[in-house]
């Protein structure tokens, strides 16, 4: 189990390590979604699985779907994918960064265990994080409908910001 | 520092960078920002399940939604880019006329 987690803890690191050294945005997507699966691994890992659903569902097959999408206005005949020598630079640089922060800030490297041990001691079928989620339904239904009504003011903003003609952003000079 | 807390702080420093150094797409500072939106997430929801506090579970949440509002404001500026520019390439969105 604490191997899972290593594996899922260093693939989220080396994911965002592709991610952040900009290659072309195909590749960055697809980064990006490694990154947050290692991230629902290690969500599973401590408990909580309602939370790593959410992720999934709505971070990988909502966002990151529109993000993949919209790659398609980033297009270019010849796209820089890890091999090329700018982005191989970039990597090396974070990595190198990463490594030399790890082994300044590893003094309490050894105080938590990886992996939590203690989630099992009654029976019980009340998961915490799926009844802390309907607390948002219940007391904290105040900022459900603060959090609904922003969203549907983004959709507006979105709107008109893409509109075009004279109304529009962005106006090319 | 323990792993966990190393791992997404390192991830939120590592989006931060790729947001600051950005190169040629616009795209690809959008994505980077959502790999901060990324360990945020995780970081609220690590918190909350360590310490059992079971109360602050709709941090996380809120903290999505939030950032799917965010991350749908820069691609509609991706959108608006594309349509006036041609491309997403920041070297075109520059004011000067020398």
């Amino acid at each position: 189990m604490t191997y899972m987690m290593c594996l899922f803890l260093f693939g989220l690191v080396l994911g965002l390590v592709a991610v952040a050294s900009n290659p072309s945005p195909y590749f960055a997507a697809l980064g990006l979604v490694v990154v947050a699966g290692m991230g629902c691994g290690v969500l599973v890992g401590y408990g909580g699985s309602f939370l790593s659903l959410v992720l999934f569902l709505i971070y990988l097959g909502g966002m990151l779907v529109v993000f993949a999408y919209s790659a398609a206005l980033a297009a270019e005949p010849y796209p820089e994918s890890w091999g090329s020598p700018s982005v191989v630079m970039y990597m090396g640089v974070y990595m190198v960064g990463i490594i030399l922060v790890c082994g300044v800030l590893s003094g309490g490297w050894y105080e938590a265990s990886w992996v939590p041990s203690d989630d099992m001691e009654e029976f019980s079928v009340f998961r915490g994080d799926t009844g802390g989620v309907a607390l948002m339904y219940s007391l904290g239904g105040g900022m459900l409908v603060i959090s609904a009504w922003v969203l549907l003011l983004t959709l507006f903003v979105v709107l008109e910001l893409t509109r075009g003609m004279e109304r529009g952003t962005v106006r090319a000079v | 520092m323990t792993p966990m807390h190393f791992t997404f702080s390192a991830a939120f420093l590592l989006g931060l960078a790729g947001l600051a150094f950005h190169r040629t797409h616009l795209l690809s500072a959008l994505l980077c920002l959502e790999g901060m939106m990324l360990s945020l997430f995780l970081a609220l929801s690590l918190w909350t399940l360590e310490f059992s506090s079971i109360n602050f579970f709709t941090s996380p949440l809120l903290l999505l939604a939030f950032s799917a509002c965010e991350a749908s404001a820069g691609l509609a500026l991706l959108v608006a880019t594309a349509r006036t520019h041609g491309s997403d390439h920041l070297k075109n969105l520059s004011l000067l006329q020398c």
